[in-house]
């Protein structure tokens, strides 16, 4: 016997276009999320990789927050003057500008830059002219935003750190800034000779250090930057050569793709699920032919081979579908993701993806058709005779075979995830979405049958929830996860918004002061008119715990808060109004002897420290070792300062520090004290911190809808889900409309019945994914982002309504050939003489 | 002499089957009184189904007239026949057609539910109780046996106590002994509360005990009615 027919298998695709087509469109939308952010995400990495030298401007990168030591200029100065090298210095920080001779002040993010700058890669001017030729002692070139919002034009003059410079020119592109996701403020570039004059850098002022350095030989790069690395001071100063070096664009686009991808997933196991439905409804169709090829002796390896091919087949096409329509998802990501990438970038299919997707599209296919595929073998022939026949024993085989395709499932997960631990745990947390979805509409579908309901029409839906190969579990389940997911996102952004937007506490500082000097704190508080609160700052790294070493480089490519930054220490002695203690009997113990620390909470995500731990902090060079005596918690997510780590005055009183201050200002005098203390004190900065936090929650929206974009890609798996369901019990719902009707049932009555049913599946899978939802916001709010947590039942109610409406849709749309055809059709066909 | 309770005339109804047309009724005119047992016979492929269905309205003729208690059935929409379908005219099949997800006696009450009848529930058991199912009356129909389900079917066609009943092989998918008991059973039923009763079948024995029997070949009445 041949093993496959090929006649057979092409007679299989006509008259079954609706199970046929939903089945490839779940392929297809599984491929879809994958491909598409792979293909992307390559995209933008190939780019960023390509443009590495521009990105960072430079072949070796040295950075400090502080100016560098005196071991690392000397090296950088012997490479330079033997010609090895061309260096160029860069410093960053925020400060105030104001317009010459009017009103008005602006928090910029100042660059200024030494001669050289950049040495690849260019900052685009809006007149096109050469940046390092406009660029001149005495001239500034600023962003857009800086003329817009003080009212200026090239070739005024703003006042930086109290001193006229031109406004020399525009930049529109930054080689080393390709992207802005959140900046306190806009750039202006001066020239590095301004630096003395402007007295802008104080001691302890929070200025970003950049030696920029082109290798004259590419082959020498490697060991340039070896050589420099010996000379820098191990916890001070960074030495990264351009491919070595994690740009921020980079590490943001890696963290949020890694994010996409885990939705990707999640729409891939929901996109299984209908695959798995749609096959199942499919080959339900097929029961009486197997039935007659099964009595006329085809073995049940034949049967299923000749179906395998026809899922093969249709896996290819909705692969091919699937590939072609992440191409134009790609075209797509550009608006959505614009000012977030590089510019520059075009839609592109790596031959690596689109082989990678046949591989996925065929692994995804084969998994999830393979239960279906399989009961093939349980079909008896005896069903050419009866409607419901009773099914073979299912044996150890399909047991077997089940138990692998799920393990082969999960192992998908992991290697799309990378990351044993992390998947780990996706895996459990979809595995446990997807049971506890399972459970509750379970529970609801038992509820449902014992519901006593009076209304006729609603109790017919009822019942047809339990039509025979009605996938109402499935749906609801689909539905539900996909459900929770989007609503969870939605109502964990609205959280953050209401706490730090929309609630902006009416007692809360709206006015942050950065780099007061010390000498400068009483002609600050009468310039600023406003009682402010004041905080001493000390940079430092924390060097040791416990006598153990930190590796900052180890520390910094963890992907939360880690040991590798700087931290901002304080010192006082009492708890602030919304702090209070969670370990150790006051905030210091007197009963230490030497320097002690008391630590936020949040430190013991880093390392599980304990009272008694001994911590090192590297203040200015000078090691300080400290006794943690206590932990502490914020009592509420206001926007106060709040610090790490908090020392007793008389360890650091006397470390070089700045002072942080923090005022209240009544609102519409915010823009009036920011110009005072600007006109006053150029070296301050100030932060609108309200503005900053709306800017913020732009940023916040612009990603959650572009999570939310790729969650809908589950509902859709959903709502095929449903129609397939819908489809699947054609001939079901046909019969039971012609029973209606025969009966005196009138359309509506008939039409009703169906949209109740499509409105329970909805109504349920809305309340479950409601609950789930609300139960997971209300842990993370409180739990981890020490929230307080917010329902939004009105929001909430209207997505469950909006699903609602969805569902009723695809029902009624599905179930329209029925209520199409006359009952005397069907009678004719059924019973017929 | 009081009018007929059904009066058909001149029906015919064609299907396209490929490029022709077949004509399955062919200038059919028949009456029915209130109360009359009729019989449709006539061999396979005649068109007996078919003449049911216009008859009751379940199907529109391509020409001739169909007059229910004085209105005229062809030119009713289907909304307009929905209720006269629930209160006038019941059905039994060869197949049954049971709803499967209602319970027998919920299958019972529907068309009673439908017409808002308060005493549905009542009627629904009465019924039952008579046809000797009132204990299957909460298994579903996947549950009962053919004669069982068939009972209940012709429960369900007299619980609105409709003017006539229309019965397509009532019989036809029985054995010997569970025909006799549902032939037995409708006829109690129908002579009972004066239902006009038009059954289609083979049978020469359920013939002999109709009050009239017309024959139709390929789709005409071949005995005057």
């Amino acid at each position: 016997m041949r093993l496959l027919h090929p006649g057979f298998i092409r007679r299989q695709f006509s008259g079954a276009g609706s199970q046929t087509g939903i089945f490839l469109l779940c392929v297809a939308l599984s491929m879809l999320a994958l491909v598409s952010l792979r293909g992307f995400g390559r995209s933008v990495n190939a780019r960023l990789l390509q443009d590495a030298r521009g990105l960072h401007a430079a072949d070796v990168i040295l950075h400090a927050h502080r100016d560098f030591s005196p071991g690392l200029t000397g090296a950088v100065d012997a490479l330079s003057r033997r010609g090895e090298v061309s260096a160029a210095r860069t410093w960053e920080f925020y400060s105030m500008v104001t317009p010459e001779g009017r009103e008005g002040s602006l928090l910029t993010n100042v660059k200024a830059v030494e001669p050289g700058y950049p040495w690849y890669g260019e900052v685009a001017l809006a007149s096109g002219r050469p940046f390092g030729r406009i660029l001149q002692p005495g001239t500034a070139i600023v962003e857009e935003t800086v003329l817009g919002r003080l009212g200026l034009r090239v070739g005024d003059r703003l006042l930086l750190g109290g001193r006229p410079l031109l406004i020399a020119d525009v930049a529109v592109r930054e080689a080393d800034r390709p992207v802005t996701f959140f900046s306190l403020g806009p750039r202006v570039f001066i020239a590095a000779s301004e630096l003395g004059r402007l007295d802008l850098i104080g001691q302890g002022s929070r200025v970003d250090y950049r030696l920029l350095l082109k290798v004259r030989d590419p082959a020498a790069i490697g060991r340039v930057a070896a050589g420099l690395g010996a000379a820098a001071l191990p916890d001070a100063e960074r030495v990264q050569t351009y491919l070595t070096a994690s740009s921020g664009p980079k590490r943001f686009l890696d963290n949020f793709l890694f994010f996409l991808s885990l939705i990707g997933t999640f729409t891939l196991l929901l996109s299984g699920i209908g695959i798995q439905s749609a096959l199942t409804a499919f080959l339900r169709e097929k029961r009486d032919t197997v039935a007659v090829m099964k009595a006329l002796g085809a073995p049940g390896g034949f049967v299923m081979a000749q179906y395998l091919a026809v899922a093969a087949i249709l896996g290819a096409l909705g692969t091919l579908l699937g590939i072609a329509g992440s191409y134009l998802l790609q075209v797509l990501f550009f608006p959505l993701f614009s000012g977030l990438i590089p510019g520059g970038l075009r839609p592109q299919l790596a031959a690596a993806t689109v082989f990678e997707g046949f591989a996925l599209g065929a692994i995804v296919t084969g998994l999830f058709a393979f239960l279906p595929l399989w009961r093939l073998r349980e079909i008896s022939p005896v069903a050419i005779f009866r409607r419901d026949p009773a099914r073979l024993p299912r044996q150890l085989p399909f047991w077997l075979g089940g138990g692998l395709a799920a393990a082969l499932i999960g192992a998908l997960v992991l290697w799309q995830v990378r990351d044993l631990k992390l998947g780990l745990w996706l895996l459990g947390g979809l595995v446990g979405l997807i049971a506890l979805a399972a459970l509750g509409a379970e529970g609801l579908l038992r509820l449902a049958r014992r519901l006593p309901v009076r209304a006729l029409p609603l109790r017919q839906a009822l019942r047809g929830l339990f039509r025979p190969g009605n996938a109402t579990r499935p749906v609801i389940v689909t539905l539900t996860a996909a459900l929770t997911v989007i609503l969870a996102i939605g109502l964990l952004e609205r959280t953050l918004d209401a706490q730090f937007v929309q609630s902006y506490p009416p007692d809360a500082p709206n006015l942050f002061f950065l780099d007061l000097q010390p000498a400068q704190l009483g002609e600050f508080a009468k310039t600023l008119g406003t009682p402010a609160e004041f905080y001493p700052v000390v940079v430092a790294q924390v060097a040791a715990i416990n006598g153990a070493a930190i590796e900052r480089e180890r520390e910094r490519r963890k992907p939360r808060d880690n040991f590798g930054r700087d931290f901002y220490l304080t010192y006082r002695e009492a708890l602030l109004a919304d702090e209070e203690l969670t370990r150790g009997p006051a905030l210091f113990d007197s009963g230490i002897a030497g320097a002690q620390v008391s630590i936020l909470e949040e430190v013991l995500e880093m390392a599980p420290l304990k009272i008694g731990d001994r911590m090192t902090f590297r203040v200015q060079g000078v090691s300080v070792d400290a006794v943690v005596s206590s932990i502490r918690r914020r009592t509420d997510a206001s926007p106060r300062p709040f610090f790490y780590f908090v020392f007793p005055t008389a360890v650091l009183g006397k470390a070089p520090q700045t002072v942080f201050a923090a005022a209240r200002v009544p609102k519409g005098e915010t823009l009036p004290a920011q110009n005072r203390v600007a006109a006053a004190f150029p070296n301050v900065s100030v932060v609108d911190v309200g503005a900053a936090a709306a800017q913020a929650a732009t940023l916040v929206a612009r990603l959650s809808g572009i999570i939310r974009f790729f969650t809908l890609l589950g509902i859709v798996a959903g709502l095929l889900i449903t129609a397939s369901s819908v489809l699947a019990t054609r001939r079901a719902r046909l019969l039971e409309a012609v029973h209606y009707r025969i009966l005196g049932a009138s359309s509506r009555f008939v039409l009703l019945v169906f949209a109740l049913e499509g409105a329970l599946v909805g109504l349920a899978s809305g309340v479950l994914a409601l609950v789930f939802a609300q139960a997971i916001t209300w842990g993370i709010a409180t739990w981890r982002l020490n929230l307080r947590w917010h329902p939004f039942l009105s929001s909430s109610l209207a997505v469950v309504a909006l699903t609602t409406l969805i569902t009723i849709g695809v029902g009624l749309a599905a179930s329209l050939p029925v209520l199409r055809r006359r009952p005397a059709d069907f009678l004719r066909t059924s019973d017929g003489s | 002499m009081p009018p007929a309770l059904l009066e058909a005339r001149g029906l015919v109804r064609t299907y396209p089957v490929g490029e022709r047309l077949l004509t399955v009724i062919d200038g059919v005119s028949l009456d029915v009184d209130r109360g009359e047992f009729l019989v449709i016979a006539g061999p396979s492929g005649s068109g007996k189904t078919t003449l049911i269905t216009l008859l009751s309205g379940l199907d529109r003729p391509n020409a001739g007239t169909v007059r229910l208690e004085g209105r005229e059935l062809t030119t009713l929409s289907e909304e307009q026949l929905a209720p006269l379908r629930n209160t006038t005219i019941g059905f039994v099949f060869q197949s049954y057609h049971l709803i499967p997800s209602l319970s027998a006696l919920e299958n019972v009450m529907f068309p009673a539910e439908l017409r808002g009848d308060a005493r549905a529930r009542e009627k629904a058991e009465a019924l039952l109780a008579k046809a000797g199912v009132d204990g299957r009356a909460a298994n579903f129909p996947h549950q009962l046996s053919g004669g069982e389900q068939q009972r209940v079917a012709i429960c369900r066609a007299l619980v609105n106590e409709p003017a006539v009943v229309f019965a397509d092989e009532p019989t036809g998918n029985l054995d010997t002994v569970s025909g006799h008991s549902v032939l037995n059973l409708m006829l109690d039923l129908q002579r009972e509360r004066g239902t006009a009763l038009v059954m289609v079948t083979h049978s020469a024995e359920i013939a002999a005990r109709a009050d009239r029997v017309i024959t139709l070949v390929d789709g005409r009445i071949s005995a005057p009615p």
